[in-house]
């Protein structure tokens, strides 16, 4: 693959003297959308948190959109990033979380609105333009006056969508967004995320438990084990015809519990 | 009570209720701005200012008020610094109570939901811009009781600067019970006298400051 849109080279995570992510290789094309799955502590949403600056990564660089995210170039040598360089670059990847992190103090409108006026300096007009837009979108123009508590959790993860857009990302980061949901509420996240990967060129990496999305949605899956990428490969063969012994083990676990 | 003694009375009560309501409304101001300054150099991400602002903390939290003000109003001048007993009340009160102040406002920042932090990070906000509009707006909300009971504590506090010449509502109070013999009055006078100050400017102004930065905490109907 060439000119790929994120590249993790030899990426290490540790936590203390805990091996998280063992030197991790992983390319993803320009709008290819990656689904990670896995069981908990196998490293799936750390890859997301490094690749949002959220986590320091002890051994590798992560490379965005053809320059490196955790290094810059100094003499022609790579350095770790100062805090203005991962600002530079870090502008070109949005992420959402499983807990929605929505500004509370602030209504629907305004929790899109701020990053686009106080980050990237738009005026007011247009940025609540932008923010309205998105928020018709996500098919929430109705509730833009809302404040977060007064939303349910599917809102609130769709308001989180569309602030995290506002800021016209290149690469989309899922975290578990619909983990925290109530069941009836998950469809209505993933129909934004579906609506999202067909009309918008995104790169998307999603850290999921649905199975059925991954398997619908995705490009490609990657089966995360103790800190490794275990198995990968297009969603068709890796859910109908697993080569790896632990994604066998994993997939029937999952599927068996609903 | 002979009607000299009363008037004497009733004017230097109402001298040290005027007193006590401007010390502590200066003090208090001071008491906010360094308490948010120092509270928020508490928790910076450069080591040196941390340190500063500990030190800064243990000092002026860790060592008796009256002694403090002592420092400023007869020590200082040696070294040829002179302040009114004014600037001494305002200033050494409302340092002193900073120092309270700081770890209060620490308190509250750090009891921001990490989530909050990352969504900003998330969102490329710098520091300062995170701090100011979406880590602060939530923390004073958490901060906002507790620097209700520090000004009341500050309100009471007051009564010493008496030991630097000033007749505040305590002094005043004494002066009269020792003029008229009426010490039952004019203490309970003084006894309510800080209880009303407290109760019908402190903590209305609290509560409304509560009210104010609540919104979105609470469920309410949308404008």
């Amino acid at each position: 693959m060439s000119d790929p849109m994120v590249r993790f080279e030899k990426v290490t995570k540790r936590y203390g003297a805990l091996t998280v992510l063992d030197q991790l290789n992983l390319d993803i094309a320009r709008n290819e959308k990656v689904a990670i799955i896995g069981p908990s502590g196998s490293g799936k949403t750390t890859v997301l948190r490094m690749l949002m600056t959220l986590e320091r990564i002890n051994g590798g660089v992560i490379w965005v959109d053809g320059e490196p995210l955790t290094h810059m170039e100094k003499n022609g040598q790579l350095v770790p990033a100062n805090e203005r360089h991962l600002r530079r670059v870090r502008g070109k990847i949005g992420m959402v979380f499983q807990h929605f992190n929505l500004f509370p103090h602030m209504t629907a409108l305004a929790n899109c609105m701020e990053a686009p006026k106080s980050v990237l300096g738009l005026p007011k007009a247009e940025a609540e333009a932008r923010a309205a837009e998105l928020l018709e979108m996500v098919g929430l123009s109705d509730k833009k006056n809302h404040y977060p508590i007064q939303m349910s959790g599917g809102q609130k993860q769709r308001v989180a969508i569309a602030r995290a857009l506002a800021m016209r990302p290149k690469v989309m980061l899922f975290d578990e967004v619909t983990s925290a949901l109530d069941p009836e509420l998950v469809g209505e996240v993933l129909n934004v995320i579906r609506k999202l990967g067909t009309e918008h060129d995104l790169t998307m990496l999603i850290v999921t438990h649905q199975m059925g999305f991954a398997k619908e949605f995705s490009d490609r899956v990657c089966f995360f084990y103790d800190g490794k990428i275990a198995e990968q490969g297009p969603p068709d063969k890796l859910f109908n015809d697993p080569a790896n012994e632990r994604t066998r083990q994993f997939l029937s676990a999952v599927l068996e519990a609903g | 009570m002979n009607e000299f003694a009363l008037g004497f009375s009733v004017a230097a009560l109402f001298t040290g209720v005027t007193v006590t309501l401007l010390v502590t409304l200066g003090a208090s101001l001071v008491a906010i701005a360094l308490g948010l300054a120092v509270g928020l150099i508490r928790v910076s991400r450069l080591a040196p200012l941390r340190w500063m602002a500990v030190a800064y903390i243990e000092f002026f939290r860790g060592t008796s008020m009256l002694v403090q003000l002592y420092w400023w109003f007869f020590v200082l001048p040696i070294f040829g610094l002179v302040m009114t007993p004014w600037t001494v009340a305002i200033v050494g009160v409302g340092m002193n109570v900073s120092g309270y102040g700081a770890e209060l406002v620490r308190a509250a920042i750090q009891s921001v939901d990490r989530g909050q932090y990352e969504a900003s990070i998330a969102l490329n906000f710098s520091r300062s811009t995170m701090m100011r509009r979406i880590v602060l707006p939530q923390a004073i909300r958490g901060m906002l009781p507790p620097w209700g009971n520090l000004l009341i504590e500050l309100l009471k506090g007051t009564s010493l600067i008496f030991f630097i010449t000033i007749t505040e509502l305590t002094t005043a109070a004494k002066l009269a019970a020792d003029a008229t013999g009426n010490y039952l009055l004019f203490f309970a006078i003084a006894l309510f006298g800080y209880y009303l100050i407290a109760r019908a400017l402190i903590t209305p102004l609290v509560r409304w400051l509560e009210r104010r930065f609540s919104r979105g905490f609470v469920r309410e109907v949308p404008a």
